[in-house]
């Protein structure tokens, strides 16, 4: 605590040097942030997918599959649920407005438990097929309530009464899936989740259209069956028209975050590449600081301070800056992540949520320190070289 | 001494002091370096996909594909009586054998194969304009399809990130199919693809309908009213879009969230840079105060003053951002790369001037309040510091 007027003292030495050091060091330290989150953000949405959920769907780009499958696959050994869903993917009001409807079956409420219906939600949509749950974000974003009417437009040829638009009605919300909002599986351009009833798009479309899904979601006994179930899938219908390819729901997360632009791995050198600005800016301030004040080093070596007090000294007041503009930093990452996402939603390419983490703020913190004891270790050796009677007497 | 005379000699001066202040000055070098480094890297991916969608020709081609959609919207295409009606409208030019030079083609997708790296596979079959219509298209390895046989070539984009070889097979509908040769393609995006007879490739996913047809324009004049004849036509019910338009449409998908992302990165650390900027160039003129004093005493105005301290911010800002492009260049730029697609990073020149013109902005803007600050010293207290 004793160090502490002095660290004080030499840091408001020059206020206005002080202070920009610590809005560009909080620059960095935000930008470093945002990054960590956004890294966070792809693992944990990886995470999120389940591997004791398979998606199965047509092996060569068919786009469909035949519900008379689903029968078949539940009777594989260690498969506990199957379950449809066909997507409706138009626009509502104009194409700078998309929307895609996810349509699940009965099957979907052990296959896919993690949608968020609850029993009263599942008879709610037994009893009204056309009707649909938003996620919270989907309704805050379309401002709709419970009864309102969304329409989905679709060019010629997707109804069989001729007509291009569908109309849904409101049940009620489920809450945000994690990960990538829409979940694994879905089309990667569906910026939320709207769920509704298979039942209602297999009594709209044409008679030759009827019977057909575009994905199956098998849950299985436990994680590890996950491979063994896919390739018994995969082995059972490879003779079949379509023949089916099966990936566990984990496995499609991944390669969903491999296959686009990687952010993932973006992201860590960016980060990288702030910390290295923030660094220079850190080391060159200290060593200023230092040589600007060389005589009163001196003063304070002349009455008893020691190279490991000078050396707390120092290192104290490289570190103060660092950790409050990464406290600062951290805070606006959060603002920043917030942005972001809403640039993903707007954006046509899915982002998993980004979400503030313990672990982003712990990197910040981590680095700062790390930055601190960097930035200090120049001119603590210039320090310890120091001619003590030289510098008191301006000689040095 | 004129005015110009004036800011070139305080100039010099504040550039020859510059060796003192080495290490306050590498800052902004460092700083600005890896603020472009960063955005020329970041737009490296953008550029490159660009180039591989976006060709020159593209300008006096049309894509032509079904209008009317099923609920599963694969399942249908263009039949082969409308890729007939499609290659008798007016516009499409004509090869050397009279023929139009449009192709009608068939694109799939593979599921990953055992063994080979994660990512989907696609198979595009084309006719026998599609060669004619890729005038880069030229087989490095192997021989090319036969027209009728079950044969695959692979682009070199696809046989590196797969692994494929000639003598590798793929799994189709009916069986497994034999890559017999590798191509490349100008760094087209077909590099990424399997190509193999459309026809023979349709009939083993058993589908009758093809995905779209490229044409040939005579030029690129002749595209609205290609365009009126097919969208008019009741009997087709099909969309046609100028290719470039339709690989830009593509690429949004791919590119805009990303690019958005670059550039609010690239905001954030200009922000950080043009703060530390401003650190820097303060201190600068408070080590040449006296300096300054000196030269204001002597009959030198303010003005060539503020100048020079804003040119050290550019030049050191400029230095900072040819290093900046220069190490992305030297990482980045033709490294093979993976996003849908294969393609290469393009730190194009394009790149280092937006880089230059982006780093110039922040540090002049930085170099603005402690430039007004040293044009306004007094000189009788500007030659008294110590």
């Amino acid at each position: 605590m004793k160090f502490l007027p002095l660290v004080w003292a030499s840091l408001w030495r020059n206020r206005m040097e002080a202070t920009l050091t610590l809005l560009a060091l909080s620059v960095g330290f935000a930008l470093f942030g945002t990054m960590i989150a956004v890294n966070a953000a792809y693992e944990q949405a990886v995470d999120d997918a389940r591997m004791d959920r398979l998606l199965v769907e047509c092996a060569f780009d068919c786009g469909a599959i035949p519900l008379g499958y689903r029968e078949q696959l539940a009777r594989i050994r260690s498969v506990t649920a199957v379950g449809a869903l066909s997507w409706l993917s138009g626009h509502e009001q104009d194409e700078s407005h998309p929307i895609t409807v996810t349509l699940v079956d009965e099957g979907m409420r052990a296959a896919w438990p993690e949608l968020g219906l609850t029993p009263s939600d599942w008879r709610a949509l037994d009893a009204t097929p056309a009707g649909i749950f938003l996620t919270r974000k989907a309704a805050a974003r379309r401002r709709v309530r419970s009864g309102d009417t969304v329409t989905l437009n679709l060019p010629p040829g997707s109804r069989a009464d001729g007509g291009t638009t569908w109309y849904f009605t409101v049940l009620g919300f489920i809450p945000d899936p994690p990960g990538w909002g829409a979940g694994p599986g879905n089309p990667q351009w569906n910026p939320d989740m709207i769920v509704g009833n298979l039942r209602y798009l297999e009594e709209s479309v044409d008679l030759d259209e009827r019977g057909m899904v575009n994905i199956m979601r098998v849950a299985v006994d436990h994680p590890e069956h996950a491979e063994a179930v896919c390739r018994e899938i995969e082995a059972r219908f490879t003779n079949a028209t379509p023949a089916l390819y099966c990936v566990p729901a984990r496995e499609d997360a991944q390669e969903l975050a491999d296959a686009n632009i990687n952010m993932r791995q973006i992201s860590l050198g960016i980060g990288a590449a702030g910390l290295f600005m923030i660094l220079f800016l850190c080391a060159n301030g200290i060593a200023e600081s230092v040589r600007e004040r060389l005589a009163e080093f001196g003063v304070l070596k002349a009455i008893g301070y020691g190279d490991s007090r000078i050396a707390v000294l120092v290192l104290l007041e490289a570190a103060f800056p660092t950790l409050l503009a990464a406290l600062i930093g951290s805070a606006v990452a959060l603002g920043v992540s917030v942005f972001v996402a809403q640039l993903a939603i707007k954006g046509v390419v899915s982002m998993p949520e980004v979400r503030a983490s313990l672990r982003a703020f712990g990197w910040a913190l981590a680095a700062a320190l790390f930055i601190a004891l960097l930035s200090a270790v120049a001119p603590l050796f210039r320090l310890r070289r120091t001619d003590v009677a030289a510098v008191i007497a301006g000689r040095g | 001494m004129s005015e110009l005379r004036q800011i070139a000699a305080v100039c010099l001066i504040a550039a020859g002091s510059l060796r003192e202040r080495y290490t306050t000055a590498l800052v902004i070098v460092v700083g600005m370096a890896c603020v472009v480094g960063v955005l020329s890297s970041m737009l490296s991916v953008t550029a490159g996909l660009t180039h591989a969608y976006v060709r020159p020709e593209d300008a006096t081609r049309a894509m032509v594909w079904r209008g009317e959609r099923s609920t599963f919207d694969q399942a249908r295409g263009l039949q082969p009586d409308a890729v007939g009606a499609i290659l008798d409208a007016p516009g499409i030019a004509k090869g050397p054998d009279g023929t139009p030079l449009a192709d009608a083609e068939f694109v799939m997708r593979i599921p990953p194969l055992a063994g080979f790296a994660a990512g989907s596979l696609q198979l595009r079959g084309i006719g026998p304009a599609g060669i004619a219509l890729r005038p880069a298209f030229r087989i490095v390895t192997g021989h090319m399809f036969r027209a009728g046989a079950r044969e695959l070539v692979a682009g070199v984009g696809a046989a590196r990130k797969f692994g494929l070889t000639v003598g590798s097979e793929v799994r189709l509908r009916d069986g497994p199919w034999p890559i017999v040769g590798i191509f490349s393609c100008g760094a087209d995006i077909i590099e990424s693809y399997l190509v193999g007879d459309a026809v023979n490739v349709m009939a083993a996913r058993r589908r009758t309908g093809f995905a779209q047809v490229m044409a040939q324009l005579v030029d690129a004049g002749a595209f609205p009213e290609f365009q009126k004849w097919l969208m008019e036509n009741p009997a087709l019910s099909v969309y046609v879009e100028r290719k470039t338009d339709y690989d830009l449409r593509e690429l949004g998908v791919n590119t805009t969230f990303f690019t958005r992302m670059t550039y609010v990165i690239a905001l954030i650390m200009a922000l950080g840079a043009l703060i530390g900027v401003v650190k820097i160039m303060y201190a600068a003129v408070r080590a040449r105060t006296r300096e300054i004093g000196t030269l204001r005493a002597i009959g030198f105005g303010a003005t060539p003053v503020v100048v020079s301290v804003l040119a050290e911010a550019a030049l050191l800002g400029a230095i900072g951002a040819l290093l900046g492009a220069g190490i992305a260049w030297l990482i980045f730029d033709g490294r093979d790369m993976w996003v849908w697609g294969a393609f290469q990073l393009r730190v194009a020149p394009s790149l280092w001037a937006l880089g230059l013109a982006w780093a110039l902005v922040t540090s002049l803007l930085g170099g603005l309040l402690p430039a007004l600050r040293a044009g306004q010293l007094p000189p009788v207290e500007a030659l008294r510091v110590e």
